[in-house]
């Protein structure tokens, strides 16, 4: 029976590369999978195209390809990734130009575009398409009209098959869905096409693709139950799924000392962030993430069975991303004596200085007691300074919104008015307020899926 | 009438869409299962984390691996692009849910 067995070596922009050059030199694997996007990354990428054009991309695609596809042409696999972001083209280009520098000659970078949509939301809207927010059910979008900073489709795996099909060495895609990434080589590996008798198969990709999706976050990382257990967790080795064309898998790591896979771990990232979990909606299909079978299978190892699927949507998820204003946050620590009642008087101070500055109007300001209250907010009481006589330190943390640049930075600049009171003042000599940033809110909608045919560009290195 | 700390019986770990987050709640036993199936509900919830939760929650049981996903909207102060926390994916909200009491019986 055919198995494809699948590396996943990023979740997000900042991972690490290590591990991804760890698997490729000591595993088996066909195809190596990254995920680079989330719904923040997305923004910055805009907020850098907006900067530079020809910029909006993973610029870390540089790097990691220089490391990786010598290894890929060596070991014999290939890369598939979003990592173009907010400009594929551009990161195809880049890569092309990489590939030149060291001699792959033959090379084909597959470049996946058409899930930026941003220059025809008015072609699309005069159509009838009216894009309601989902949160907010909200039709108006004339409102967000001026400050848009791009609209994209999370895309499915189409395109992915596509490039496959071309003979792409290295697959990259802009806003391709996590999962998207390894359920392209595993439908065109095994011929799986969108209709019966294949549901059941792709919701099993998707079940898969989602374990993996977060790289070592099913390996032992960011654990609730196992943190204290995990081997070597500052050299944590990446997933590796098995799939077999049945739709069952292994789920593995890289064969090296850091990290574990056990149903715990597998169990962890099965329900993370999936809303409901009898339907969990991917533009290649929907997964029933309730019928899985998880069982331990040998040392690192757990296969998963009866998993199960639906056919695809007829609408695919879109981000349009608009800018909000600006965001400036600063902190403040105080110590003891009474470092409490210093902290609350800091914050009494910065809300008298507010009221009285007409330079100074937050759209929303959040104050946090750091050490009581800024990761559980109101599930936790911050207690009365009278209770806490002898605490050592405690520090406040405020971040505000503000619709200039101009106020937020203002309110960085004139920060010693609300905490410069007091003998024992923290002067922080190693950071600073850091600058104003830009908020790029999120409009989450759907669009039809025929209104965004995606395609690829094949790049060969001559 | 004894009570019990979730973190006692359960795991749990969250992530983020948008303004939505997310908490999967995993029992530690078959039987600690059935009782956070039974008490942990989507009134309990919403009452727990009183105004960091705005919207509405729904829980749903995922029997085949003894967890309940609970989803919670308007969670996020606006959702991580937007919002003013420090935690904008609100990764440590599943822990904030670990310290709720329940009857055990």
């Amino acid at each position: 029976m055919k198995t494809v067995a699948i590396g996943h070596c990023a979740m997000s922009w900042g991972d690490i590369l290590e591990p991804g050059v760890e698997m490729a030199k000591k595993a088996n694997i066909q195809y190596m999978a990254f995920d680079f996007l989330g719904e923040v990354t997305m923004s910055l990428l805009y907020r850098m195209r907006l900067r530079d054009p020809s910029r909006g991309y993973i610029p870390d695609i540089v790097p990691w390809h220089r490391a990786l596809l010598p290894l890929a042409r060596e070991r014999g696999f290939k890369l598939v990734a979003n990592w173009g972001g907010a400009n594929p083209e551009a990161a195809g280009d880049a890569v092309v130009n990489l590939a030149k520098e060291l001699g792959l000659t033959g090379l084909k970078v597959g470049v996946i575009v058409g899930d930026d949509f941003s220059d025809r939301i008015d072609e699309m809207r005069a159509k009838g398409i009216k894009f309601p927010n989902l949160d907010t059910g909200e039709e108006d979008l004339d409102r967000i009209k001026d400050k848009m900073a791009g609209a994209y489709a999370y895309i499915g795996a189409d395109s992915v098959i596509e490039a496959l099909k071309q003979g792409a060495d290295t697959v990259i895609g802009g806003r391709l869905s996590d999962s998207a990434c390894l359920v392209g080589p595993w439908m065109y590996e095994f011929g799986w096409d969108y209709k019966e008798p294949y549901w059941n198969k792709i919701g099993a990709a998707i079940t898969c693709g989602h374990i993996v999706e977060c790289s070592s976050s099913c390996t032992g990382g960011m654990m609730c139950s196992l943190w204290k257990d995990i081997p070597q967790q500052w050299n944590i080795s990446d997933p590796i799924c098995e799939l077999n064309e049945n739709g069952e898998a292994i789920i593995t790591k890289t064969p090296s000392p850091g990290g574990l896979v056990n149903t715990w771990t597998v169990k962890e990232h099965l329900v993370y962030e999936i809303h409901d979990p009898r339907n969990y909606l991917m533009p290649d299909g929907i997964a029933d993430f309730t019928t899985p079978h998880l069982e331990d299978a040998g040392e690192n190892r757990v296969k998963v069975t009866n998993m199960s699927g639906k056919p695809r949507p007829d609408t695919l998820k879109v981000g349009i991303g608009y800018e909000e204003g600006w965001r400036q946050e600063a902190q403040q620590w105080f110590c003891w004596p009474d470092a409490l009642e210093k902290a609350k008087r800091a914050e009494f101070n910065l809300r008298e200085w507010i009221k009285h500055d007409a330079r100074l109007n937050p759209v929303a300001m959040q104050v946090d007691y750091m050490g009581f209250n800024m990761l559980h907010g109101s599930v936790v009481k911050v207690p009365e300074p009278k209770d806490v006589p002898d605490l050592p330190e405690v520090g406040l943390r405020v971040c505000a919104k503000f619709n200039t640049r101009e106020e937020a930075d203002y309110f960085r600049r004139e920060w010693s008015r609300w905490t410069g009171f007091d003998s024992g003042f923290c002067f922080n000599t190693t950071a600073a307020p850091s600058a104003p940033a830009r908020i790029i809110a999120l409009w989450p909608t759907l669009v039809p899926r025929e209104e965004i045919p995606t395609r690829v560009i094949m790049k060969e290195v001559k | 009438m004894s009570k019990v700390r979730l973190v006692d019986i359960a795991y749990a770990r969250s992530g983020d869409k948008g303004d939505i987050s997310d908490i999967g709640l995993m029992a530690k036993s078959k039987e600690s299962y059935e009782l956070i199936k039974k008490k942990v509900t989507s009134d309990r919830v919403k009452q727990f984390f009183g105004d960091m939760v705005k919207g509405s929650v729904e829980v749903y049981p995922m029997d085949n691996i003894d967890a309940l996903e609970i989803v919670m909207r308007e969670a996020l102060g606006g959702g991580a692009t937007r919002g003013l926390r420090i935690d904008g994916t609100g990764k440590p909200i599943c822990q904030a849910l670990l310290r709720m009491e329940i009857e055990t019986d």
